[in-house]
């Protein structure tokens, strides 16, 4: 990004999803042909998930101060069809950019610099990364949306759509769910630059293997050799206990006494602290700081990995710290490698192994994600092919370079096979190993083993500069000599001002970017007013919801606080929950169907967007009383259709203000004493399906009253009855007696005192009216095929009906049996009010 | 490549500035300006024809303090009288409450009262309620005077303000002096539901917690 460009960047990559990653913008470009002044374009090439795609803004100013001042113009994936070349424009000072996908050429005009020479090369370097054709250009699929119709159509991807698939439904919505701190944090590393400085820091490390000697000497020679203190210190011990009690208990007094030689050896031109110290057995690593450095350090964490016997034993493998020390994450590894000549493969094993099982307790967890890794240790390679004479020779005529090229690790590493992508220092310092006791001799023993490079330090990572590397002969006591080396090492320091301003700029972004992305979608009604409600005639209304938001839309009804169910009872919603996708609409549909006693439909529905607002939608309609769903006891207190009465004759009605005027209700008796005279002798009588509007009619013609006939057919008729029976407010046998009625059922005796001492008056006289009626219907059984049992089953479920409607209607055999006593028994006498 | 799991120190090296969540919804009488204020607050914008609310709107914003960031997720309710018993479903849960009245207008000073009320019931004990005398621009058609409403606001204990969506005044500095109030320690704000439009109910079995501290 070209710094005096930065806030026209941030614009710019305000127009794009965090995830996007705009890489770098190109400004003032203008399309070839286009009027010559009107270099108002930028180019942005964006990444996401490593696929790149190239972007032709439109400012309408320049340059543009709000990410609202641009429009997109044209989206070019960045694939195998895609190709940037330049040409110069004679006699000017601009470049022509000929960007072709497929059959499709687009040019720019740019002016020759910097600028536009960074933008071309990183144009071809995203192309060279996109190899790989299935790189997924679904990201761009909803920028195309925002295009305006003409370019939309000459859109390359738009063309041929083949080998580009789109899942709509896909778009932004991961980047709803995702994390805002994770996003937080990744921007902030993509903007690092922008409020930390490099400030360099000299790093000693050091390696020793000590051959289990007693710790008796200073360190002094090899820690402090520079005269200059370093900031940081790395010092690792091999085999410095090599007891069985070590190796067995890894517990040795050794690790404090040479831990103590350490920190007496160090620099004494500066104080230091311990930052962490890890060991395994004999290997011992520990992160020393200057004192003035050690507030800014954190996340410190240490691990150990054996690669020894069975694998997993200590007296190999490696020990490893890792901290972060300002802005930047350090990782210090000790290792002590396989031993003898040929094992070098075991060796790469062992670096394998101390890589893949090192597991940090804080995060990155593995060697491999630290920004600076430092590699230290006795790694045991050695020089194959030659033998001692000869190395020894080649030595005295100071031929190292011949050597080193026979040294394992240098070929090891030159195949790949360990350490890559790690880097060492020349070496020009004599083989550390191996040594007689107390002197510089190579081995004189028997084994005269060849003197090798075994003590070795690497390193990985971006800003390290490695001054010095280099062995310290005058360390006797071990058969190695330890190797030390000094770097200058980049740590990336954090401005606190500016990365709080960078902070709050992100989290700004953040928030208008979230607010952008909710759902958002348009009703064009939110209130849905019925007509005049009737029992048992649905009504429906529809409402369109239309998203008119960036991303898919899941709405949902919900409850209400305190509420059982996201609607009333007489209302269904269809549907009450669905996804719509940007741009389109969904129609809802609100039935109201009314079944019971409601004076006005009221109701507030709360429709839900998933991660956003909530919409209230309001539901009215007024009602039109009926006698279906009433009580029998405010039945019986009217003399006249129920419609003719005033609402306050009906109030005290209901409040059962009024006399009793009748021993069962009057529509009741008009049903029953139609079916008495024209129907007892038809066929079926109960199980024809009556037409909705023959339904209607008797209804009207009870609830408005009439002097013409009951307009229906006797099955009508008998229908309605059943309706009228099914749906008053209570059931004539009610809820709370509905148990012990049926527990009674096979003693006609017992149901006989229930009914007589359990049941009210008016319940009473309905229900032995409606028995007697039915005895009367079985005296024609030969005609209208009834039998007793049928009866009672048909009538058990409707005078003694569940509480619940619309449950599966299961034949109870103990109400059949009930009502079935009251079928086949006298009822003249003993039931009849007294 | 590396991905760093601390962010910034500050010189004393401690982490930065954690990132605290809450809830924040507002309350008051339809047409005083709550929607306004959102709009002011969130995007710096004001409508003369602002658009009534029918329902509850969702909107975010985050506001840096010295030493924490406060990331607020608002919601703003309708005023109408009708949809008065489907506000538990916002405030409950909330940690910070603005109620707002018109100035110009004394019922709606009154209305104002009656949300403190219900706040002060039923709301959860620790919310921090805010009160706003909007439209403080018209100040010389001013029926509610500033001390009622001062003294009013004392007595409650509430944060108190005259308040301007159409001219920006005091609008950022009610939502920051919440923010000022609102403890910051995960005991007092863990305990709540949290999440982009989530319900604010607290039978809401997505509950997660609120700290959201960017360490
Ligand atoms: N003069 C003035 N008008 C305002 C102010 N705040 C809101 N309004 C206007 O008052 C009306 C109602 O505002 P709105 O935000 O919808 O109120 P809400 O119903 O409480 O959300 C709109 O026409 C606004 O333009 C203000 O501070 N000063
Ligand atoms: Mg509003």
């Amino acid at each position: 990004m070209p710094a005096g460009n930065s806030d026209v960047y941030n614009i710019v990559q305000a127009k794009f999803l965090a995830t996007e990653i705009v890489k770098t913008i190109h400004l003032n470009v203008s399309i070839v042909d286009g009027p010559s002044s009107n270099a108002n374009r930028v180019l942005a090439l964006v990444e996401y998930n490593s696929s790149h795609a190239l972007f032709v803004l439109v400012s309408s100013r320049c340059p543009p101060v709000s990410f609202s001042d641009l429009s997109i113009e044209t989206v070019v994936p960045i694939d195998q069809h895609f190709s940037c070349e330049t040409e110069p424009v004679t006699e000017q000072n601009y470049v022509t950019l000929i960007i072709k996908y497929r059959q499709t050429k687009y040019e720019y005009n740019v002016e020759i610099g910097k600028e536009s020479c960074n933008f071309a090369a990183e144009l071809i370097r995203a192309k060279e990364v996109a190899t790989d054709n299935k790189t997924n250009f679904t990201w761009l699929e909803k920028y195309f949306g925002t295009m305006n119709q003409s370019n939309r159509n000459s859109d390359p991807t738009m063309s041929d759509r083949s080998d580009f698939v789109i899942v709509r439904n896909e778009m932004a919505q991961a980047q709803t769910t995702n994390n805002r701190e994770s996003r937080l944090k990744y921007q902030l590393k993509l903007r690092e630059s922008e409020f930390t400085q490099i400030q360099e820091f000299t790093i000693f490390i050091g390696t020793w293997n000590v051959n289990g000697q007693p710790p008796s000497v200073s360190l002094k020679p090899w820690l402090s050799y520079d005269e200059s203190p370093p900031d940081v210190y790395a010092i690792g011990f091999q085999e410095i206990d090599l007891s069985k009690e070590a190796f067995i208990f890894n517990d040795t007094p050794r690790e404090a006494e040479w831990q103590k030689l350490v920190m007496d050896g160090l620099n004494p031109n500066a104080k230091y602290r311990l930052v962490a110290l890890a060991r395994l057995v004999g290997m011992q690593l520990a992160v020393m700081i200057n004192n003035q450095h050690y507030p800014y350090v954190k996340n410190v964490s240490f691990d150990t990995v054996g690669t020894g016997l069975l694998g997993k034993m200590g007296n190999k493998g490696g020990v490893a710290v890792r901290l972060e020390l300002h802005n930047t994450s350090l990782c210090f590894v000790n290792c002590h490698l396989a031993a003898h000549v040929d094992e070098y493969e075991r060796r790469n094993q062992d670096y394998k192994d101390i890589n893949a099982r090192i597991n940090f307790k804080r995060n990155p967890q593995a060697i491999k994600d630290h920004d600076q890794i430092y590699w230290l240790g006795d790694l045991n390679y050695r020089i194959t092919d030659l033998s001692n004479t000869q190395v020894k020779t080649l030595l005295i005529r100071n031929e190292v370079n011949t050597l080193l090229k026979v040294d394992q690790l240098n070929q090891q590493r030159e195949r790949g096979n360990v350490l890559l992508d790690y880097t060492e220092g020349d070496i020009t310092f004599q083989p550390t190993y191996k040594f007689d006791l107390f002197t510089d001799v190579y081995d004189t023993s028997e084994k005269a083993r060849p003197p090798a490079w075994t003590d070795r330090i690497l390193w990985r990572g971006k800003g390290i500069h490695q001054v010095q590397y280099r062995s310290h002969m005058e360390m006797r006591i071990s058969d190695h000599k330890p190797v030390s080396a000094l770097f200058k090492s980049e740590i990336s320091v954090i401005d606190p001002i500016r990365y709080r301003k960078v902070q709050e700029d992100l989290l700004k972004w953040m928030d208008k970017y979230d607010n952008e992305i909710l759902p958002q979608v348009t009703v064009d009604e939110t209130e849905v007013i019925f007509d005049l409600v009737k029992f048992r005639e649905p009504q429906s209304k529809e409402i369109i919801i239309a998203n008119t938001g960036l991303v898919p839309a899941d709405f949902e009804f919900i409850k209400k606080h305190d509420e059982p169910f996201y609607c009333k009872e007489w209302l269904r919603i269809l549907p009450y929950a669905a996804s719509i996708n940007p741009g389109e609409k969904c129609e809802i549909r609100f039935e109201v169907n009314l079944e019971t006693d409601v004076e006005n439909l009221e109701d507030i529905l709360v429709l839900h967007l998933k991660g956003g607002k909530d919409i209230f939608i309001t539901i009215s309609g007024k009602c039109q009383k009926s006698c279906f769903t009433q009580s029998l006891s405010s039945l019986v207190r009217i003399q006249v259709p129920i419609l003719n009465l005033t609402e306050d004759e009906w109030d005290q009605v209901r409040k059962n203000n009024t006399p009793v005027r009748y021993s069962v209700p009057r529509e009741l008796w008009l049903l029953v004493d139609h079916l008495y005279r024209h129907g007892l002798k038809t066929r079926d009588l109960f199980e024809s399906c009556a037409l909705h509007e023959e339904l209607i009619r008797i209804r009207n013609w009870l609830d408005y009253g009439s002097q013409d006939p009951i307009p229906g057919t006797p099955q009508a008729v008998a229908e309605t009855l059943l309706l009228f029976l099914s749906y008053t407010k209570e059931p004539v046998i009610p809820f709370e007696l509905q148990d012990i009625c049926t527990a009674a059922a096979n003693n006609f005796e017992n149901c006989r005192q229930l009914i007589l001492m359990k049941l009210n008056d008016i319940h009473r006289t309905v229900f032995i009216y409606i028995c007697m009626f039915l005895q009367e219907l079985l005296k024609y059984s030969k005609d209208n095929s009834y039998d007793a049992k049928t009866l009672a089953s048909l009538f058990g479920d409707i005078l003694l009906r569940d509480q619940i409607r619309n449950s599966k209607p299961q034949a109870s055999r103990g109400k059949a049996n009930f009502v079935y006593n009251f079928l086949v028994n006298d009822l003249s006498s003993s039931l009849l009010p007294r | 490549m590396a991905n760093r799991s601390g962010t910034a120190q500050r010189p004393n090296g401690q982490t930065q500035g954690k990132i605290c969540q809450f809830k924040l919804v507002l309350l008051g009488e339809s047409a005083v300006g709550k929607s306004s204020l959102v709009l002011r607050f969130v995007k710096g914008q004001f409508h003369e024809y602002q658009e009534s609310t029918i329902g509850a709107a969702f909107l975010t914003q985050t506001i840096c303090l010295d030493d924490t960031t406060v990331k607020f997720e608002i919601w703003d309710t309708a005023g109408q009288e009708r949809y008065h018993s489907l506000a538990p479903m916002y405030y409950r849960g909330a940690q910070a409450a603005i109620v707002v009245y018109d100035i110009t207008n004394q019922d709606t000073f009154g209305r104002a009262k009656t949300w403190v009320k219900e706040l002060q019931r039923q709301a959860s004990p620790n919310i921090v309620i805010a009160l706003a005398g909007n439209k403080q621009d018209l100040a010389n058609k001013r029926l509610v005077e500033y001390e009622e409403a001062q003294t009013y606001a004392d007595e409650n204990g509430l944060l108190f303000m005259e308040t301007s969506a159409k001219t920006a005044m005091n609008v950022n500095d009610i939502f920051l002096a919440i923010a000022k109030k609102l403890p910051k320690n995960e005991q007092n704000t863990g305990q709540t539901g949290s999440g982009q439009g989530r319900r604010l109910t607290e039978d809401n079995p997505d509950n997660k917690t609120v700290m959201n501290c960017c360490k």
